[in-house]
């Protein structure tokens, strides 16, 4: 799987092209600062790509602005997005983008990296990687109704919003499929949301209703 | 203009007509205005008075609470020179402008109603020509009427002026006085922001050596008893691989612990997106519902966009916390030097600064930029927050 990375620090390119290297990944390219990263993209077409927020001359918040306008270009191009901090309105930018493969992951999830790993082949694949700490703040705010979800409820909401799918969910919460099917149906009845089909389209259900603050359907 | 014209003539009046009053009231009651208290207030009112006839601020900038009344406040010599001044210059200038306006209204009854009044006792018209018939009384009633408008046309504003700016002259500090006493507040908000700023860099400094040092020297010498482990013979796995974990949750912990100490420094959306896309991000991700309305800003100074932002963020964790608002609002706008953040909410009010430590930071910030901070949190709600901070610099 070929990947372009958008990173400026040497240090935090130099471990990923490692690390990735060794996840058995193919580093088509790094790119220093935006401009760089989208010609990567246009001359490499690469299966996923790894963008971090902050690029030179500004460090702003150019990484994003790269991902967005790559995913004009190419809709649907798989972005994984780091960031040294959360902030919710990037991730509400990137799901806002049409097509799946996006995620948003802060920079400390890389060194799990059978997780990072995992998060990076699902963007590629369509689905949605969503930072933990990103959801743990969407889930707070949702109040009431996610409030009267079981515990156990809503760790399975917070993980389906992360874009784990019920496999995933179920060996991380030791349980059987069959279980996390008949939770996720009835976090789906409390929280008054149409059952919607798996994957992609059902994250984003999921991460609309908590990006409203627990109202049903979009703002 | 000629109807802004007629409106400052009207004022004009009324403020000459008012001076004299005035005056002759201090005249009256000069004994009683000799206490220095009430020669204070008297004057504090007269001051106002001739400051909003000038359309100038009421008192000198407010930087504080305890200076503002202290700047409102004329100092009491300056109060008790007023006290003849004030009923000379109410004389001289009122006098005219009440024979002006007195002799339109003799005119403007005498023109059609001379007849009237008994021959001996006949109204007078230009002081001293009796109006005896038609002809006298409509040829001289309306020159008198035309002639004395027309010098109140032309004499009011001027007067009216002219007193306001003797009675500042007298009761305004004067500019060494209100130097000074721009030095004295400088002097103590800059050691304000000096305090804050040590303070700031003790609190940044203590979590870097207690949190994020001293993790990267549990994680260091982990890995160093794991490199020595290596070579032991035989190789313990177990305490190799326990000590790898620890290390390794080690700098998550440190990362997660130096993002909290980044943040409270400087906000990293702020350096990323600017004051309003900070607070976008702000109101958008708070609980309740909130709206926000940002003017034009210019250029704002980092430190000054930094108090916004923490402000603004305080203010909506108390609405979110405390209020159970349905609705909040956040308004920043732009006058002059002067950015304005006002914060409102729907809820049930009693904010105070007692109440959590949330309103003290605030006030403690913007005190150390030479801001205010109001708020008007009756029980019962609603609530707002008013923070003012200078920005021209």
């Amino acid at each position: 799987m070929r990947v372009v990375i958008a990173e400026d620090n040497v240090l935090l390119s130099t471990g990923l092209e490692l690390l990735l290297g060794r996840a058995g990944f193919q580093i088509a390219a790094v790119a220093e600062d935006a401009a760089g990263f989208l010609t990567a993209v246009r001359e490499h077409r690469p299966d996923v790509t790894v963008v971090d927020v902050r690029l030179p001359p500004s460090f702003r918040d150019e990484g994003i602005r790269a991902a967005l306008q790559a995913r004009r270009e190419y809709p649907g191009l798989p972005v994984l997005v780091l960031s040294q901090y959360v902030e919710q309105q990037y991730a509400a930018e990137l799901l806002a983008t049409a097509g799946g493969g996006v995620g948003y992951l802060l920079k400390d999830r890389v060194s799990r990296v059978d997780e990072f790993v995992d998060a990076l082949r699902r963007v590629a694949a369509g689905g949605t990687a969503m930072d933990p700490e990103v959801i743990a703040q969407l889930v707070q705010r949702a109040g009431d109704p996610v409030a009267a979800l079981t515990p156990r409820e809503r760790e399975v909401l917070a993980l389906m919003a992360q874009g784990h799918d019920n496999n995933a969910i179920a060996e991380r919460l030791v349980v059987t499929d069959n279980a996390v099917h008949k939770h996720i149906g009835n976090i789906f009845a409390k929280l008054g949301l149409a059952v919607a089909d798996s994957g992609h389209r059902r994250v984003l259900a999921v991460l609309a209703y908590l990006n409203a603050g627990g109202q049903v359907g979009d703002r | 203009m000629p109807g802004e014209r007629w409106v400052q003539v009207r004022r004009g009046g009324v403020y000459l007509l008012g001076s004299l009053l005035l005056g002759v009231a201090t005249v009256l009651a000069l004994p009683l205005l000799c206490v220095p208290r009430l020669a204070r207030l008297w004057a504090d009112w007269h001051r106002d008075r001739a400051a909003r006839l000038l359309g100038r601020p009421l008192a000198s900038r407010p930087a504080q609470g305890a200076s503002r009344r202290r700047a409102a406040t004329s100092g009491t010599s300056h109060a008790l020179l007023w006290l003849p001044v004030n009923a000379v210059t109410g004389g001289a200038l009122g006098l005219p402008a009440l024979l002006c306006v007195g002799n339109i209204v003799v005119a403007a009854i005498a023109t059609p109603l001379w007849w009237a009044f008994a021959p001996e006792a006949r109204p007078r018209l230009f002081v001293d020509v009796p109006v005896t018939g038609w002809t006298t009384a409509l040829t001289l009633g309306p020159l008198q009427i035309l002639l004395l408008t027309a010098l109140a046309y032309l004499g009011f504003p001027p007067f009216a002026r002219a007193h306001a700016r003797i009675c500042l002259a007298v009761l305004s500090h004067s500019t060494n006085e209100q130097l000074a006493e721009r030095v004295a507040v400088l002097t103590r908000t800059r050691a304000d922001v000096l305090d804050a700023h040590g303070a700031e860099l003790r609190r940044i400094e203590r979590d870097l050596h207690d949190g994020t040092q001293a993790r990267l020297v549990a994680i260091a010498m982990r890995l160093a008893v794991a490199r020595q482990a290596l070579s032991d013979n035989p190789r313990d796995e177990r305490f190799l691989e326990d000590l790898l974990r620890e290390a390794h949750e080690g700098t998550e912990e440190a990362m997660t612990e130096l993002r909290d100490v980044i943040r409270s420094v400087y906000p990293p959306i702020l350096a990323d997106r600017g004051l309003d896309g900070a607070l976008t991000a702000l109101t958008t991700r708070c609980a309740v519902p909130t709206r926000l309305d940002i003017g034009d800003l210019e250029r704002v100074p980092p430190a000054v966009e930094a108090v916004v932002y923490f402000a603004v963020a305080e203010a909506l964790t108390n609405v979110t916390r405390h209020s159970h608002a349905t609705t909040a609002g956040v308004r920043v706008s732009r006058a002059a030097d002067n950015l304005s953040v006002v914060i409102t909410d729907n809820g049930t009010g009693g904010a105070d600064d007692r109440r959590g430590t949330g309103i003290a930071g605030i006030r403690r910030r913007v005190l150390a930029l030479d801001g205010t901070v109001d708020i008007d949190s009756p029980a019962g709600g609603p609530t707002t927050m008013t923070v003012e901070l200078p920005c021209g610099w």
